[in-house]
């Protein structure tokens, strides 16, 4: 009698837990939690921020014009995202987008309209509100026709115009009247009208998104996506392995990829459209304004040995200052190979016989910091010394483009085609404290007439070959060493389901839409 | 007043003082735990001295194609992730870390003692402004304290020995404020100052003298404490700048890579509780030798 009773309490108690928790989660709440490798958030602003992490989450808030198929950076696979349609001019000079009816903002914006449109393309366009403004500076104008309807117009023909309005970088939609009502605060409070809405920023701890009931590719399968901020890569590993994340990346060696494959219940996949890892030589400043000297640090550069260092399972020695997968991509260039006596020659050429010493500041995320200090052990027997100074990952990024370090260690993943890269990178337009500032770390100046002509060259061949010298142009001035290739690695959960194959990402990691579950 | 002439009570005075020298020195050797504590820290300053000839290997070199191995006949404590020698490193290690927290301490002494004896001298307004700067900066931890400097002036081993001795300061002046305060009414003092001498000279050439054994044996304590904010701060990536080693940062790194070798974090980890062990019971024995009281308790 006495057991049937308290069985009852028991049973009565367990209900009204269960009952509780639904009302608080709604029945059986979803939450996917993915681990980014980053200290904090930097900007959920998808016009200004540059940090992968950053990246991450603005994918699931935001829409393009356009967008990649889920899972892939093809170009040739581009669809409709927040346009349904788009034709351009027989000239290629004017396009017009035609808007998906009744896409609505989150928490209460109002629709999309062509005037969020032309006004998000503009702010993506202006050297004060974007970060890649020289990306846009082929826009003449952008209007609304109507409130449907959008039209670009350019000064030259842009071959790869889609990827100016896909669901990337500048490409992201934001909302005028949001950005308008917060000002500085949209970087943390964005309004998109991605499958998921931004809820909650714990400094230092998560960003949490939950599904936008409204998203027009119907309502997402998963109720939250909890962002946590681990740098360590052995705490999210732990993390992961106990069950407290569900998404990871990973290191970039092997050792990690060989390690995390063994683990139960664990996936690791590394996407397609790896990163490309540089040295940047700051030819601005002393002793690297010699060619000898930037040469020589060419020379005293070891790729075989990093490769060796962090795994073939994903990386490979760069072949020139592009990756390999971009469109315009050629091993045609005059790289410099591994030679130690001919470094130690070239600087006493110079005039540096016992050697030089270059100032690096480099970030303390141990991926990057790996790297800088093998190329630091490389470059020694060189008689390179690099004065390397560690900082934290927002600093870094802010002092690198303040021109404070001779030699920048940096890797980056841009649209797949050869213009992306060499104009963010090696055209004079890019070169930090310049108004249109982007990533020019070199101080590079060579080849602008050849990036500059091939953006615009509407023979594929003769643009091909614009590309090309460029590329040789770059790489004989040494304006940067290109290391190595990185492909991203990723390790989740088997019952999580991204619902598409992940077998690229344009942003470096996964994307989290409405077809996302996760297995019970 | 005594009729004995001022240079033979100094020579009386020497007498008394070599007799409780040779007290303490007796209590201390007596005392087994405090041996084991100046042992190992002289073990450990002399492993430290003596690196280049203990490991031949070079600490900074980095082998690739050896990295991440366990302990072997070639690498004795292992490798870590650029394949660099763990038993090098942690000797060249002890330097970079004993340099760091000898010098903090030397510069905190220094100043604190100082402050603290004129604290302690004047009294009156002075010593209460003084010693409420000193309380205050004493009620910041002094983690806190170092991270704040070091983040602010950049992590080098001149900055981080001078933020660490900003954090020991207080400590410092609080320890000579005590004795001097009751020194100064001592008759030798009085008797000093009735003859006219300066209150320079009463502080350094008749105070200072009699605080110095209560300043060296807290020193030996705070060198414990010093080690381990230097490993906190090199943790947390305040350390000295790569490729040179520190025990803090060799832990830091070997985190990053503890689920392929544990032994990354478990060495140099070692290390620093070894050292900290060795200085707190060194100081302990001290003081227990040095205090009369604690003496005659044994």
């Amino acid at each position: 009698m006495i057991v049937r009773a308290r069985n009852g309490l028991v049973c009565l108690l367990v209900g009204a837990t269960l009952g509780l928790l639904g009302s608080i989660g709604g029945a059986g709440a979803v939450d996917l939690r993915f681990g980014i490798d980053n200290p904090d958030l930097g900007k959920l602003d998808p016009h200004a921020t540059v940090v992968s992490g950053d990246r991450y989450i603005i994918q699931s808030v935001f829409n393009g014009l356009v967008r990649f198929k889920p899972g892939s950076g093809d170009v040739r696979q581009i669809e409709p995202d927040l346009a349904e349609r788009w034709e351009s001019s027989a000239d290629g000079k004017q396009w017009t987008f035609h808007l998906r009816p009744g896409v609505k903002w989150h928490h209460g914006y109002g629709e999309v309209t062509a005037e969020d449109v032309v006004f998000s393309l503009q702010r993506a366009a202006n050297k004060d509100t974007s970060s890649f403004a020289s990306d846009y500076s082929e826009f003449d104008k952008v209007e609304a026709i109507d409130p449907l309807t959008v039209r670009i117009t350019l000064k030259e023909v842009v071959p790869s115009l889609l990827g100016l309005v896909v669901n990337s970088l500048g490409g992201n939609i934001v909302s005028k009247k949001a950005v308008q009502a917060l000002g500085p605060n949209y970087a943390q409070k964005p309004i998109g009208t991605g499958p998921f809405m931004f809820q909650e920023y714990k400094p230092q701890h998560s960003v949490t998104l939950v599904a936008n009931p409204e998203y027009f590719r119907g309502k997402p399968q998963i109720d939250r996506v909890i962002f946590r901020y681990i740098q360590s890569q052995g705490s999210r590993d732990l993390a992961l392995q106990s069950g407290e994340l569900d998404i990871t990346g990973g290191a970039l060696g092997q050792d990690w990829i060989e390690r995390t494959r063994k683990m139960p219940g664990i996936k690791v996949e590394t996407p397609g459209l790896p990163e490309i890892w540089w040295l940047f030589l700051d030819q601005t400043t002393k002793p690297l304004d010699d060619l000898r000297v930037r040469q020589a640090v060419a020379h005293a550069v070891n790729r075989a040995a990093l490769i060796a260092f962090r795994g073939e399972a994903s990386h490979r020695a760069a072949r020139s200052v592009i990756p390999a997968s971009h469109a315009g991509f050629t091993a045609d260039v005059p790289l410099l190979g591994h030679d130690i006596a001919k470094a130690k020659a070239l600087l006493t050429a110079a005039g540096y016989p016992n050697g030089v010493t270059l100032k690096v500041i480099n970030t303390n995320r141990p991926s990057l910091r790996e790297v800088i200090e093998v190329l630091q052990s490389q470059l020694r027997q060189a008689g390179i010394t690099l004065d390397i100074e560690l900082v934290d990952h927002a600093t870094y990024h802010a002092r690198i483009r303040k021109n404070q370090s001779q030699a920048v260690l940096y890797g980056a993943n841009r649209f797949p085609v050869a213009d992306s890269t060499l104009t963010q990178f090696f055209h004079s337009r890019s070169i930090p404290g310049t108004p249109t500032a982007v990533t020019n770390f070199g101080h590079c100046k060579v080849a602008d007439t050849e990036i500059d002509a091939a953006r615009v060259a509407t023979d594929p061949k003769r643009q091909d070959d614009l590309w090309k010298v460029a590329q040789q142009k770059v790489v004989a001035d040494v304006c940067a060493v290109p290391l190595m290739e990185v492909l991203y690695t990723w390790a989740r959960r088997e019952k999580v389901d991204y619902g598409y194959e992940f077998k690229d990402t344009p942003s470096g990691g996964p994307l989290i839409t409405e077809a996302t579950r996760i297995a019970p | 007043m005594s009729a004995i002439p001022l240079h033979r009570r100094a020579r009386r005075r020497r007498i008394v003082l070599g007799r409780a020298l040779a007290a303490t020195r007796q209590a201390f050797l007596g005392n087994k735990t405090a041996l084991l504590g100046l042992v190992l820290t002289l073990a450990i300053v002399m492993a430290a001295i003596g690196a280049p000839w203990l490991s031949w290997i070079d600490p900074i070199d980095q082998d690739i194609m050896s990295r991440l191995k366990p302990p072997s006949a070639a690498h004795l404590l292992g490798t870590d992730q650029f394949g660099r020698d763990i038993f090098a490193r942690l000797l060249h290690g002890a330097r970079i870390t004993l340099l760091i927290a000898l010098s903090a301490n030397l510069i905190a002494m220094a100043i604190g003692s100082l402050i603290g004896l004129i604290a302690g001298y004047y009294g009156g307004r002075l010593d209460i402004v003084l010693m409420q700067f000193m309380d205050a900066l004493l009620a910041l931890p002094s983690l806190i304290l170092g991270l704040l400097l070091v983040a602010v002036l950049g992590p080098n081993a001149a900055n981080i020995s001078a933020a660490i001795a900003l954090t020991l300061v207080p400590a410092y002046a609080r320890v000579a404020r005590t004795p001097t305060i009751a020194i100064k009414e001592r008759e030798f003092v009085a008797s000093g100052r009735a003859l006219g001498y300066s209150d320079l000279r009463l502080m350094f050439r008749h105070i200072l003298p009699n605080i110095v054994p209560e300043i060296l044996v807290v020193a030996s304590l705070w060198m414990a404490s010093a080690v381990r904010v230097e490993a906190s701060l090199a943790f947390i990536g305040l350390g000295v700048r790569p490729p040179a080693a520190t025990w803090g940062g060799m832990i830091r790194d070997g985190f990053e890579n503890i689920l392929d070798g544990p032994y990354l974090v478990i060495f140099p980890g070692f290390a620093i509780l070894v050292l900290v062990l060795a200085l707190n019971l060194l100081g302990d024995g001290l003081r227990d030798a040095i205090d009369p009281r604690l003496r005659e308790e044994r």
